[in-house]
């Protein structure tokens, strides 16, 4: 045991000293990359540098981060449906969380609607606000608040394909004059960009959701926690 | 421009078909496979067609160009390992869709997991930007990650979330190689890192950490202990799917990058010390392949051997000169292909066997090459090469390895080659002398569905065929290449 560790230590303290090293004798980069997005900001159709970045520059790079987002919620489901079913059980009902929530979700749901806004000039966009949606169902749930809907299972699972079947559908509906894939018209790249980031702030809100939902609600139960929870070797 | 739809078709439309089997009802999931096949199959063929008539191209996603955008590559080595995945995902989506109609309840997310992994791998093959790998190998390894633990048993639980872990920590060590050399070269496409990349510190870390990371993924011998349990207790056909393609995926990106900035900035030792690595996993795999009681853990365990060749690749083609290192590529892609299709064979051909017995023991496969000759058939024609027996692709890519070995002069290889050849031999008639010992007289196995017994026959045919017909993948394989010329 205490060999282990002492060899663990030896290795993360060796991968610190090459990082540090690695990082402190850089050269500095030949290419610069921020002046070319600087000259190609007007034809991105947004204004922030990150976003033009992550949906025109980059977007297949983030059409890819979000089939990965699809991906976990759909082995987590994979996961779930494997579990024996039990009852939900989790959230406090409590009238005071549920007064101070009927307060906080409005409010939850306008910071979201700005961050997706505020996306396209400062930062902001499609993930920040997708996280703070989630957040909201978060609160719900733990509030003991009625998120029945999303047990329907089409349902769901429309609400989190949204997103990636937009970003897909768009990218393909623009090759029709005969560009490469995802090339948005010059005109139109803005409009695009917000419809896309709609959907993506949906559907990753969405997926958020159902990460923190799909975990098995074993602990609720003290009871339970102590023969389900057990660590097994 | 070449491949303008077909290109993006590659990714995207596994991608929608995924989204599109969540969506629709149960019945019809696995019935996507006879829309997505036969497009796959023609997106493919029409990559290959602009490759032998123009030539190896770049695609510009967005019309952007690299180091602002992200370019694919759509080169020989690209193309060829794109029809190797089309080739034998839809074999064993085949096989699958037959063989999961006796496991009703992974059938709900085999198939959006199923067309996740493609989308992922053809993203692999096509990437030419180092940050969009590490993309790649996320969609790749996630859906991978949750085909092994679609059985849901304890067992299948602890090998996917091993899985898991040894993914990820491979995926971050990878990671952080790639924000090293962007902090120090500004760039993440290979041809821009060609240019700009020197031999300093920076690289040399960033190019330890890639590398670590990848063995990892791959699987490399000695860290290779995540490889069995996962491969060897999945459902067969995710089996197959994981030892034929998924390991070569991480493979094949440190083939690129060492083409690009290996033989630089690495010290002299490092390309020998990846074929020593590779030796010990021919030697330790083969061992442990023998010494398997489990048909599938036999299987799994060879995969871990045959991973061994592929790392000749890095010495034979280390500063050897350029006819030896042409062979080095070759012979190294030739393995690669035909243990993609033999390995795929053997596990589905393996499955059959356990259907065929109901145990997934060795031992309870006695007397079973009187009544189930098919399965046994396809199991022989795999483990022929497997073990590099001529005509197969297996021998073909032996040979061309070994004239490289000997052309470099690093005649320690032939050794290898050798043992390991030995070494298949014995664990793959192990399984022979069973079948062959005479058992029960009366016939009380189970008849596997034709569908399991040709798709592993049509796979194991084609391993062999591969070798016959070497001559033409290998000459589309160099286009664009360093070696293209030759």
């Amino acid at each position: 045991m205490i060999v282990r560790v002492v060899m663990a230590g030896l290795l993360s303290l060796g991968v610190t000293v090459a990082l540090g090293w690695a990082v402190l004798d850089r050269p500095a980069p030949v290419e610069n990359l921020p002046d070319r997005v600087a000259s190609a900001m007007p034809e991105s159709g947004v204004e922030h540098p990150v976003t033009a970045v992550l949906l025109n520059f980059r977007s297949y790079d983030t059409l890819l981060e979000i089939a990965v987002l699809l991906l976990a919620v759909v082995v987590a489901l994979a996961l779930r449906e494997a579990q024996p079913d039990r009852p939900e059980q989790m959230g406090l009902d409590n009238p005071l969380l549920r007064a101070v929530m009927a307060w906080l979700l409005p409010l939850i749901l306008v910071v979201a609607g700005f961050l997706l806004w505020a996306g396209s000039y400062q930062p902001g966009g499609a993930f920040q606000a997708g996280s703070v949606l989630a957040a909201a169902g978060v609160l719900l749930r733990l509030a003991g608040g009625n998120l029945g809907w999303l047990d329907n299972a089409a349902l769901l699972r429309a609400g989190l394909a949204l997103g990636l079947l937009t970003f897909i559908g768009i990218g393909m509906v623009v090759m029709l004059p005969g560009v490469p894939f995802l090339t948005y018209p010059d005109a139109h790249a803005g409009t695009l960009i917000l419809v896309i980031e709609l959907t993506l702030t949906l559907s990753i809100g969405l997926t958020l959701l159902s990460l923190f939902r799909l975990n098995p609600p074993y602990a609720d139960d003290p009871a339970d926690a102590r023969t389900q929870g057990a660590p097994k070797p | 421009m070449i491949g303008l739809w077909s290109v993006p078709l590659l990714f995207a439309l596994p991608l929608s078909l995924g989204i599109l089997s969540l969506l629709v009802v149960p019945k019809w999931r696995p019935r996507l496979i006879f829309l997505g096949l036969p497009l796959l199959a023609a997106a493919s063929l029409d990559v290959l067609a602009g490759l032998a008539t123009v030539g190896p191209t770049v695609y510009r996603l967005g019309d952007w160009a690299a180091p602002l955008g992200i370019n694919l590559v759509v080169d020989g080595l690209a193309v060829g390992m794109i029809l190797m995945t089309t080739l034998v995902t839809s074999l064993c989506a085949l096989y699958a869709w037959v063989y999961l109609r006796d496991h009703p309840s992974s059938t709900t997310f085999f198939w959006p997991l199923l067309w996740f992994l493609w989308a992922g791998m053809n993203g692999i093959w096509l990437a030419e930007d180092i940050f969009n790998l590490y993309v790649g190998l996320e969609v790749m390894g996630l859906a991978a990650v949750g085909m092994v633990a679609l059985r849901a048993t304890p067992q299948a639980l602890a090998a996917a979330m091993r899985y898991l872990l040894a993914a990820l920590l491979g995926s971050l060590a990878y990671l952080l190689g790639v924000a090293l050399l962007y902090g120090a070269y500004g760039t993440l496409s290979m041809a821009g890192l060609q240019e700009a990349a020197t031999n300093n510190a920076t690289t040399q870390v960033a190019l330890a950490l890639i590398i670590l990371g990848l063995l990892l993924k791959t699987a490399l011998f000695p860290l290779h202990a995540w490889l069995p349990p996962a491969h060897g207790g999945a459902l067969t056909p995710v089996s197959a799917l994981l030892s034929a393609l998924v390991i070569k995926a991480s493979f094949y990106i440190l083939m690129r990058l060492w083409l690009v900035l290996g033989p630089e900035v690495t010290p002299e030792f490092t390309a020998q010390f990846l074929g020593v690595l590779g030796a010990g996993a021919v030697f330790y795999g083969g061992w442990m392949a023998w010494r398997q009681h489990h048909l599938k853990q036999l299987v799994a365990y060879s995969t871990v051997a045959q991973i061994g060749y592929l790392f000749l690749f890095f010495p034979l083609v280390t500063n050897t000169g350029p006819e030896a290192a042409r062979l080095a590529w070759d012979g190294t892609l030739m393995m690669l292909i035909a243990h993609a299709l033999a390995k795929a064979a053997l596990f589905l051909s393996a499955g059959n066997l356990i259907l065929a017995v109901g145990s997934p023991q060795i031992s309870h496969l006695v007397g079973i090459s009187r009544f189930r000759p098919m399965s046994l058939f396809s199991f022989g024609l795999a483990g022929v090469s497997l073990m590099g027996l001529p005509p197969s692709g297996g021998f073909t890519g032996k040979w061309l390895l070994l004239h490289s070995a000997i052309l470099s002069g690093q005649w320690w290889w032939l050794i290898v080659l050798f043992l390991g050849g030995l070494l298949s031999a014995a664990y793959i008639f192990k399984v022979f002398r069973m079948s062959f010992r005479e058992g029960p007289q009366i016939d009380r196995s189970v008849t596997p569905p034709l569908t399991l017994d040709v798709t592993a026959l049509i796979l194991a045919s084609v391993a062999i065929l591969i070798g016959l017909t070497a001559h033409l993948p290998l000459h589309w394989l160099r286009m664009g290449s360093v070696f293209g010329v030759g």
